[in-house]
């Protein structure tokens, strides 16, 4: 009988997802783009209104206002895009990720004067880049603080064959004794804030903390509940986040790998 | 106390549910939703501001129902054999009852909790979670075991508990949808129709048949990729990879068909009360059920080669049996009842949407893990069958009928979600929601599994709980 299995398995043409079309694929994750010059002061006020988490703000300075939109608030639930007039569409690539919350955040001039800093990452030689960044292995430790088990769904595809992690040496260990990284989810609950404590303290030196999904990056759809602590840097310090209401698994290889480049760069 | 209903044949009637709530002038009452065998449910309520009698001796269903009423509420249950502490972990302080007092600052505290100790000669505990080896949600699992046999196992949940039916309270009928598509986020789709089918029935509309359609459509798929799901993490529990892996690669087949057919993996922000948000070409639809006829038939063949496999038959039968006396007196819902000989299934039993009494219910007695897995496999088939079948021949016509949410208004819904009964209980004031109750059927089948697993070896457990595929978040909300 595995025979067969094993036959049939062998059968099935190769899914693996070519890296350069993985990296920021994020369809299916309706994340928000702005059409810089369709934006006018209406329909600036209209998105911050219509946001159910407050992703969009207005921004004065320098006598011009600004639309700002914080990713790691977004869950992606595409009224923006639905009421925006063109001045918002759903992102076909989304590789968009911070060392801090603040990289997360882009402005745009809300008279249709274009995006006031553009930050659009743009990796040349990803394979290249991959090995000298990973050296052999990456291994992650997967933290859920009290997440929907969206993310974890996102996380977990990451491993079925079309995604393949392990291609680029990105490996899920069971125990955060074996971890470099520690990929969190979820706003971090009142009954959970212990247990991500001490989960944070069991991972070996030097290591990376990346919150993941809207709720990891700003407690998302939760922030503000009596039973939620925060967001997971409010818990334990964090080294990167990545949006998202569920991340892609696509936004998450791109985040994972963004991540440690800055990291790296930074040391 | 309150008299349980009967059904038509004289038995007494499934509790579905019970929830506190407070009315319009700030009395507590008890709210309880029977299924007497009618398609509409019962309900009956008993003012709760003095001392509620326990009904967990007669309806053992009611027993976790009772301890949230307790910590949630502050509601003095008499009579209940066990009244620990069942949401709110050792941090919270003693007397904080968020659903009646304020909760801007909860102040921290340090209290014992007390699990229930097995004693004799040769007794260990194990101690498992809440953080556990591998991408799962959080829960603790405390193992009372002589050498590997389980005498005892007690469950201790609700670590990720986010005061949800909480946060529902003052948002607007339609911004509600978005919290409930994160109460379980791999069948958030099926909490969002069941939270909007609720709002239309509390005020009186109902989704347009087009609508009613696509959903059907979303819910058979939401079902499909969880047991194809299911079905592959079985398979990783006893070792069998190549499989796993097979069942993986179909199920991402579908989580890309959907995001192509209607721009979301997981059917979120589709459905709104009243329809749904945005409307799907036909053409679209077609590729959709081309997609699910695909990864059925893939699937189909798969699965058979999974039950004839001498190891897998080896390690599904006769492992974690749930006999059907325990699963009747515990109230449990969906494929694990289904698998212990109770034929009941939300889609037939209480038609909703583009449902209909006709509906094919796979039902076995065994009650193991292997009747699990058959369920979940025939029921795949059955979903892909209904979604081909509804694709074909969408209703015309508007996807969307306007709400209105003035005034004041109640209402329920319940929904077969891939695992089970679901029931979304609202209550609307001057258009914002008052109140919300979210009956998941996690919640009604966890206190099941200790019984399913006791007598198995530890090494089992894991398989066991596979098979009941139980979500931690949705079961803690």
């Amino acid at each position: 009988m595995i025979f067969e299995v094993i036959e049939q398995s062998l059968r099935q043409p190769d899914r693996v997802i070519p890296v350069e079309a993985l990296l920021g694929n994020c369809e299916g994750s309706r994340m928000p783009e702005v059409v810089a010059d369709r934006l006018t002061p209406a329909i600036a006020e209209k998105l911050v209104e219509l946001c159910p988490t407050a992703a969009f703000a207005l921004e004065e300075s320098d006598g011009r206002r600004a639309l700002q939109l914080a990713y790691g608030r977004c869950i992606g639930c595409g009224r923006c895009a639905e009421s925006g007039e063109g001045a918002v569409r759903v992102a076909k690539r989304f590789a968009l990720c911070g060392l801090t919350k603040q990289q997360m955040v882009r402005q745009w001039d809300d008279s249709g004067g274009g995006e006031i800093p553009a930050r659009i990452p743009g990796p040349q030689d990803i394979r290249g880049e991959i090995e000298s960044l990973l050296q052999r292995a990456l291994n992650v430790r997967q933290l859920d603080a009290g997440s929907c088990n969206g993310c974890e769904a996102e996380i977990t595809a990451l491993t079925n064959p079309y995604y393949d992690l392990e291609r680029f040496g990105i490996h899920f260990v069971a125990s955060p004794k074996h971890a470099d990284m520690l990929l969190v989810t979820g706003p971090v609950t009142r009954n959970m804030a212990g247990a991500v404590r001490a989960t944070y303290e069991a991972v070996p030196s030097p290591k990376l903390v990346v919150a993941v999904g809207a709720c990891g990056c700003s407690g998302g759809i939760f922030a503000g509940s009596h039973a939620i602590v925060g967001a997971v840097d409010a818990v334990i310090p964090v080294d990167g986040y990545i949006p998202g209401c569920p991340p892609t698994p696509g936004m998450l290889v791109s985040g994972i790998l963004e991540v440690l480049r800055r990291r790296i760069a930074k040391r | 106390m309150l008299t349980i209903p009967q059904t038509a044949g004289g038995r007494p009637a499934r509790l579905v549910t019970l929830f506190g709530i407070l009315d319009a002038r700030g009395s507590k009452r008890v709210h309880y939703i029977f299924d007497d065998g009618s398609p509409a449910y019962a309900e009956a309520q008993l003012p709760a501001d003095g001392p509620v009698r326990s009904m967990t001796l007669q309806t053992p269903a009611a027993a976790w129902h009772e301890r949230e009423l307790h910590d949630q509420f502050g509601i003095e249950i008499v009579g209940h054999p066990d009244l620990r502490p069942l949401i709110f972990h050792e941090n919270w302080p003693e007397g904080a009852h968020p659903m009646v007092d304020a909760v801007s600052e909860v102040p921290w505290a340090n209290r014992k909790y007390r699990f229930l100790e097995v004693q004799g000669e040769g007794v260990a505990e194990v101690a498992v979670g809440p953080v556990h080896a591998g991408i799962i949600e959080p829960g603790h699992f405390r193992f009372s075991v002589v050498g590997d046999t389980i005498l005892h196992l007690e469950l201790r949940h609700f670590y990720t508990h986010k005061g949800t039916e909480k946060l529902f309270q003052g948002r607007t009928v339609a911004d509600g949808v978005m919290l409930a598509e994160s109460v379980s986020g791999d069948n958030c789709f099926a909490h969002a129709v069941c939270y909007c089918q609720a709002a239309e029935t509390a005020l009186g509309r109902n989704a347009p048949p087009r609508a009613m359609a696509i959903r059907l459509i979303g819910l058979e798929l939401e079902r499909l990729v969880c047991h194809i799901s299911d079905v592959g993490g079985l398979c990783t529990d006893v070792g069998f990879a190549v499989a796993a892996a097979c069942a993986t690669r179909i199920k991402e087949s579908l989580l890309e068909a959907s995001a192509q057919c209607c721009g979301t993996r997981y059917w979120r922000g589709i459905a709104v009360p009243g329809g749904l948000r945005r409307d799907f070409e036909s053409a679209r639809a077609v590729e959709l059920s081309r997609a699910v006829a695909g990864a059925s038939a893939e699937f189909a063949k798969l699965a058979s080669m999974i039950l004839e496999t001498p190891s897998i038959q080896n390690r599904f039968e006769g492992a974690g049996i749930l006999s059907s006396e325990t699963a009747r007196d515990l109230g449990v819902v969906g494929p694990v009842a289904r698998a212990s000989g109770i034929d009941y299934d939300v889609r037939r039993e209480h038609p909703y949407g583009g449902y209909g009494h006709q509906m094919e219910v796979p039902t076995t007695h065994y009650g193991d893990v292997m009747a699990r897995a058959r369920i979940r496999i025939g029921e795949a088939a059955i979903s892909a069958r209904l979604i081909q079948e509804t694709a074909g021949v969408l209703p015309e016509g508007s996807i969307f009928e306007p709400v209105a949410a003035g005034g004041e208004a109640q209402g329920f819904s319940a929904v077969e979600s891939p695992r089970g009964e679901l029931l979304y209980w609202l209550e609307v004031r001057g258009g914002r929601l008052a109140r919300c109750h979210i009956q998941s059927p996690s919640f009604q089948n966890w206190p099941a599994m200790p019984f399913a697993v006791a007598d198995n070896i530890i090494a089992d457990f894991p398989l066991i709980n596979k098979s009941f595929n139980l979500s931690y978040s949705g079961c803690d909300r």
